[in-house]
């Protein structure tokens, strides 16, 4: 999906996830490494400000990495 | 460290009044069986059903099924950590009751889990459709926990087939089989010249009701660690998964795990198998490389010059097992995989979420996303419309005649990794 999105689209995607081998096999572009496969987009173990701010931090760097210009696949780590 | 497994063969199952084998028949004394389980403050009401080869009967939806065996000599019970103390297993004489299995089966609805048809074309693709089978029906008290329920429900099969056995195990066996290998030093002594086999035993370990355990250790929460083959055929793994039916390892499948039975086969002519490396599936991008590295590492440390890896599940395992090979081949063991694919319907999409090129010894179990139409059965043990819950089946799954139209992942066991099946295919 996130590829044919930016193939038929051409709108750029940002793809959050937790196995990042499985991302770039498949043919991500913009990868951000998620936090574990039952909770990619958060990290409840951490309570609920711990895991507030797991979200937005994520969610800040998804914004930073589809704002990047990119020439081959790139892992966002930070 | 020498095994022997006493099998008594069972060849027809019937209630009676006393739980006993005679002339391979497992006579079960249906309310004493069902006092050993009912027992569980956490179960509402336990029946008992059976299930024999042939018949038109679905058991649906199916938890795991488990192999009745009790220690006779070098140990207690069985299943240490569970029915048994905390003690090592892999050695003595344990009484097997081969061609009986307990099969758990409870509405743990909107969990994958999948079911077995004792006739008809779904049949051939389980295994158990040629066990005589005791089905143990149990429905959770009010608002049980789903956690709580799974353990009990994990724990009702072992308790039931450790009584089955034990009842039964007076009976002369019917044959023998013994497994003896020493120390790996020792082995490596004999066998200087033959090639060092070791075997990752991939397992899920995720949480949320997919789980197994290795002496009643939670896998998810241990480092993976090497054992003697005799330990995995001796109870020392037990299944506590709610995943996809077709390539979930059950009980049963862990201690007739046919890769340790294969390598044991070969050992001392063509191979020296130098143990087993139970091992996890981790939820976390870290805890796959760490324990890939682990893996990898240990097979360096023993010397290993090459690896049989299997998978459970698919999905996210696939990056494991990736991992697994790439490692080990980097250092020059060489590998080879067993691992089923969901290629699609058609069979034309990717097999693996993950793939690399160092993963070119492939052995496939199948395609879980094959479909199979499977006619109504007389008799349904459990409940049917659990199938419009299970991986693999969909809300108009289950037909107004009974009949179904599933995916081949809703069948236990169909496409095993571990390649406990009878079905294969021919190049042509």
């Amino acid at each position: 999906m996130v590829r044919e999105i930016e193939k038929e689209a051409g709108i750029p995607v940002v793809q959050i996830a937790t196995i990042v081998p499985i991302m770039l096999t498949v043919g991500a572009n913009r990868i951000v490494p998620g936090v574990a496969i039952p909770h990619p987009v958060g990290d409840p173990e951490s309570g609920p400000e711990g895991d507030r701010k797991k979200r937005r931090e994520l969610l800040q760097r998804a914004f930073k990495a589809m704002s990047t210009e990119i020439k081959e696949q790139t892992i966002f780590k930070d | 460290m020498r095994l022997e497994l006493h099998n008594a063969l069972v060849k027809e199952i019937q209630w009676g009044e006393k739980t006993s084998l005679k002339d391979n028949v497992l006579y079960v004394n249906r309310e004493e069986a069902i006092e050993v389980v009912a027992a569980d403050e956490n179960f509402a009401d336990v029946q008992l059903e059976l299930a024999r080869p042939g018949e038109s009967v679905r058991i649906i939806p199916v938890k795991d099924v488990v192999e009745p065996r009790i220690k006779l000599e070098g140990g207690t019970s069985f299943f240490p950590g569970f029915c048994a103390p905390m003690e090592p297993v892999g050695e003595g004489v344990t009484f097997v009751l081969k061609g009986a299995s307990v099969i758990t089966c409870g509405p743990i609805v909107a969990f994958q889990e999948g079911f077995i048809d004792m006739s008809g074309p779904a049949s051939p693709y389980n295994p158990f459709s040629e066990t005589f089978n005791v089905v143990i029906v149990a429905e959770p008290v009010a608002d049980l926990e789903k956690h709580a329920y799974e353990r009990s429900l994990r724990e009702a099969g072992l308790k039931l087939s450790v009584y089955l056995a034990d009842q039964c195990k007076g009976t002369k066996a019917d044959n023998v089989e013994v497994f003896d290998k020493g120390s790996i030093v020792e082995e490596n002594n004999k066998y200087p010249d033959l090639p060092k086999i070791t075997y990752f035993c991939m397992s899920i370990t995720q949480g949320l009701l997919h789980d197994t355990f290795l002496y009643g250790a939670d896998m998810k929460s241990i480092v993976p660690t090497l054992v003697h083959p005799n330990e995995i055929l001796d109870g020392a793994m037990v299944s506590g998964n709610c995943v996809s039916a077709c390539d979930k390892n059950t009980t049963f499948h862990h201690v007739n795990d046919p890769i340790v039975l294969e390598l044991y086969k070969r050992h001392g002519k063509e191979i020296n198998f130098i143990g087993v490396i139970p091992t996890l599936e981790s939820t976390v991008l870290a805890g796959k490389e760490r324990t890939t590295w682990m893996n990898a590492n240990l097979a360096r440390q023993l010397g290993a010059d090459g690896v049989v890896i299997s998978e459970e599940g698919y999905g996210n395992p696939d990056t494991d097992l990736c991992m697994n090979a790439k490692k080990c081949e980097d250092w020059g063991i060489k590998t080879v995989v067993i691992s089923d694919e969901a290629a699609g319907v058609d069979g034309s999409s990717q097999g693996l979420a993950d793939a690399t090129p160092e993963m070119d010894g492939f052995v496939s179990a199948g395609n879980v996303n094959e479909m199979i139409e499977v006619p109504a059965m007389d008799k349904i043990i459990g409940f049917p419309e659990a199938i419009a819950y299970l991986s693999g089946g969909a809300s108009d799954s289950l037909r107004e005649d009974g009949s179904m139209y599933v995916e081949l992942q809703s069948i236990i066991g169909s496409t095993n990794e571990l390649g406990f099946s009878k079905l294969g295919c021919e190049w042509v």
